[in-house]
């Protein structure tokens, strides 16, 4: 009854008028640009994070959760429409999503995507609610060698589950890591690898980071690669799918919930795993399973389901644990941190009003986003016809205004520069930037985990192997190293890459 | 010998030579101990790391076939970097409204398809939007004017 008690808790807060019209605010501005085609939710939220700056913590969490799930829809109607996933986790929902619009029926796909996320969505806030709690209780009994050992863990799961060479995304986290440590190093004072520039002095900025690498970066690369899209805006016809549909698709709206939830929680999973996982189970379990990938209506409703669940559950180990899953939540970890939070264990207790708002704003914005994007659809759709060339100096001006104004420091707008320029040289190489996001702000925190550890165990590292937990969280690093190296299931994982 | 996967090959000696570089950087703080450990120590540990894992990727590819560099347009990245850089020498000395201007008109060339109507008018509602927003309803303390 407690959960129940502190979700009301919750809700006061994320119901005051103000916390409501930025929830509002955070979701109609991430759909907006969640639709645009080739802008991703981690490039919207950080576009968008300079909207938050001038509020409190609370309002501001809230406002970027709204933003996070509003992107994440908005991808879903421009993967149905233009077949271009705005995401990656919209992928899925391309397949028979778009045979669907060509057929006639975007309208149903769009409609039951808004359903079943909503549905997912309520049933990831209650387990928010209700796990985040103990898990958290644990984590505060962590000392900083299982800490350390823990973000080994989720750094090496996050790369295994991610695209391309396991090896270069490794290195990409080290790299990751070094750039993080960049700046005063907060044990001793030392200011490190600043090359004499007192700008340096409190780093690299995170969000120039997250802009040149998900913002900068991305429209370098749509710009080399122009493809011709083919828009559906004619015939969209009612959003509400048919008494037939809704049946059909009630088991794969809870399946992809159920698989969405787990797979959220898992470092490097997120919305784009259980989409992907949701879709293939969908497509094993469903019968008659004929219709796959020639516009089944399930095909939309569980990866649908699946990567909303998964978007809201991935705040599971970032609010409990102070640990990013994937660089949306690296975000907003980020977010926190320019709010002077630290991020951990002991937010549910010292910020319960953040903690308990956030989760409660959840399910406010899941009905937001239902009743925002069932009428405002055609809106959306307008959206898709602006095109490109339109769009992107604007992302530009509001990549050049955010960097700027997290400190309000020019030179962060020539490190969004030299950032870009190095994002765009590691990308041509085939290096993926997300590890090197989560290393970034793992670094760090491993840094000072690593050192209290050692210097409560008088410099003994096999203090690390010899407390049961932490040796846990190192064992199953290497297993799953281990495993993804071996042939057979590399062989799988490239597979399901592919697909 | 022969580079097999040009990709892989560069993006190695790209690790070694970052890993290499905080390595070597690093020296200059100081190491200390496991049981005090000095800012430089960290730093070396994950350096030398990256180095080897560079070094790593850079010997396979003598070993396992792989797409090559793909080709770099000159055009967009130079010219969205020229934008970006533009706008903060424009805002440090002209203020927030010349810059966003700027940012736009130079950035909208990134793309050969550019025409000089819609930039101008693109430029004109950026300037507009984000005066309006970021300084009016937000707040944030950006120039908008040359100071001083």
């Amino acid at each position: 009854m407690e959960t129940l008690s502190n979700l009301a808790f919750g809700l006061g807060v994320a119901l005051s008028w103000q916390n409501i019209l930025y929830c509002f605010i955070g979701c109609f501005l991430g759909t907006l640009v969640g639709v645009l085609p080739g802008i991703g939710p981690v490039a919207t939220v950080a576009m968008l994070l300079p909207f938050t700056f001038g509020l409190g913590p609370a309002p501001a969490l809230i406002m970027l959760a709204g933003i996070y799930y509003g992107a994440q829809y908005g991808g879903s109607t421009t993967a149905i429409l233009v077949n271009i996933p705005g995401e990656s986790s919209s992928v899925v929902t391309t397949l028979d999503g778009h045979q669907m619009a060509r057929r006639g029926r975007a309208g149903p796909a769009l409609g039951i995507a808004a359903i079943g996320s909503f549905v997912a969505g309520c049933i990831a806030t209650l387990l928010i609610a209700y796990f985040a709690p103990p898990l958290a209780e644990i984590a505060l009994k962590f000392s900083p060698a299982e800490y350390f050992s823990l973000m080994v863990f989720g750094l090496i799961a996050a790369v295994v589950l991610a695209r391309g060479s396991l090896v270069k995304a490794i290195a990409m986290v080290c790299f990751g890591i070094l750039l993080g440590l960049i700046g005063t190093d907060v044990n001793s004072g030392v200011i490190r690898f600043a090359f004499g520039q007192a700008e340096l002095a409190d780093g690299v900025g995170f969000v120039a980071l997250a802009m040149a690498f998900f913002g900068i970066t991305d429209v370098v690369l749509n710009l080399e690669h122009k493809e011709a899209q083919q828009v559906f805006t004619s015939r969209i016809g009612s959003v509400l799918p048919t008494l037939a549909d809704l049946r059909k698709c009630f088991w794969s709206i809870v399946r992809g919930t159920a698989l969405g939830s787990l797979l959220g929680v898992l470092p490097g999973g997120g919305a784009l795993l259980a989409s992907f996982a949701a879709y293939m189970a969908e497509k094993k379990i469903a019968k008659p399973p004929r219709a796959f990938g020639e516009g089944d209506i399930r095909g939309v409703a569980a990866p649908e389901s699946a990567n909303n669940a998964g978007a809201q559950t991935s705040f599971i180990p970032m609010l409990t644990l102070g640990i990013p899953s994937n660089p949306t939540m690296a975000l907003m970890i980020g977010a926190l941190m320019i709010q002077g939070i630290a991020p951990g264990p002991q937010v549910m207790t010292e910020r319960p009003e953040l903690f308990w708002g956030l989760i409660a704003s959840m399910w406010v914005g899941n009905l937001m986003l239902l009743v925002l994007n069932l009428p405002l659809v055609g809106v959306w759709i307008k959206l898709l016809a602006v095109p490109y060339r339109l769009l992107f100096p604007a992302i530009f001006v509001f990549c050049c205004i955010g960097a700027y104004a997290v400190d309000n420091k020019v030179f962060d707008v020539y490190a969004l520069a030299a950032l870009s320029a190095l994002g765009y040289v590691l990308l041509k190489l085939d290096c993926e930037p997300a590890p090197m996001v989560l290393g970034f702000i793992l670094g760090p925190m491993m840094e000072e985990n690593l050192r209290r550890a050692m210097m409560i165990s008088f410099g003994d590292p096999t203090v690390l192997i010899t407390r049961p937990i932490s040796a846990g969280f190192l064992l199953a690093a290497l297993a799953l190293l281990i495993a993804i190296a071996l042939p057979a299931l590399r062989a799988k994982r490239e597979e399901a890459m592919q697909e | 010998m022969r580079v097999r996967s040009p990709r892989d090959f560069w993006a190695g000696l790209i690790f070694v030579a970052i890993g290499g570089g905080f390595v070597l950087l690093a020296q200059e703080y100081r190491l200390g101990d496991m049981h005090r450990m000095g800012p430089a120590l960290f730093p070396t540990l994950v350096g030398a790391l990256l180095a080897a894992l560079g070094a790593l990727i850079a010997l396979r590819a003598f070993a396992v076939d792989g797409p090559p560099v793909p080709r770099f347009e000159a055009r967009p990245i130079l010219v969205s970097l020229l934008a970006i850089v533009l706008f903060a020498i424009a805002l440090q000395w002209v203020g927030l409204v010349a810059a966003v201007a700027v940012v736009v008109l130079i950035g909208a060339n990134a793309t050969r398809d550019a025409r000089l109507l819609d930039v101008l008018a693109l430029a004109a509602v950026m300037v507009v939007f984000s005066v309006a927003v970021f300084v009016w309803l937000l707040g944030l303390p950006l120039p908008l004017w040359p100071t001083s």
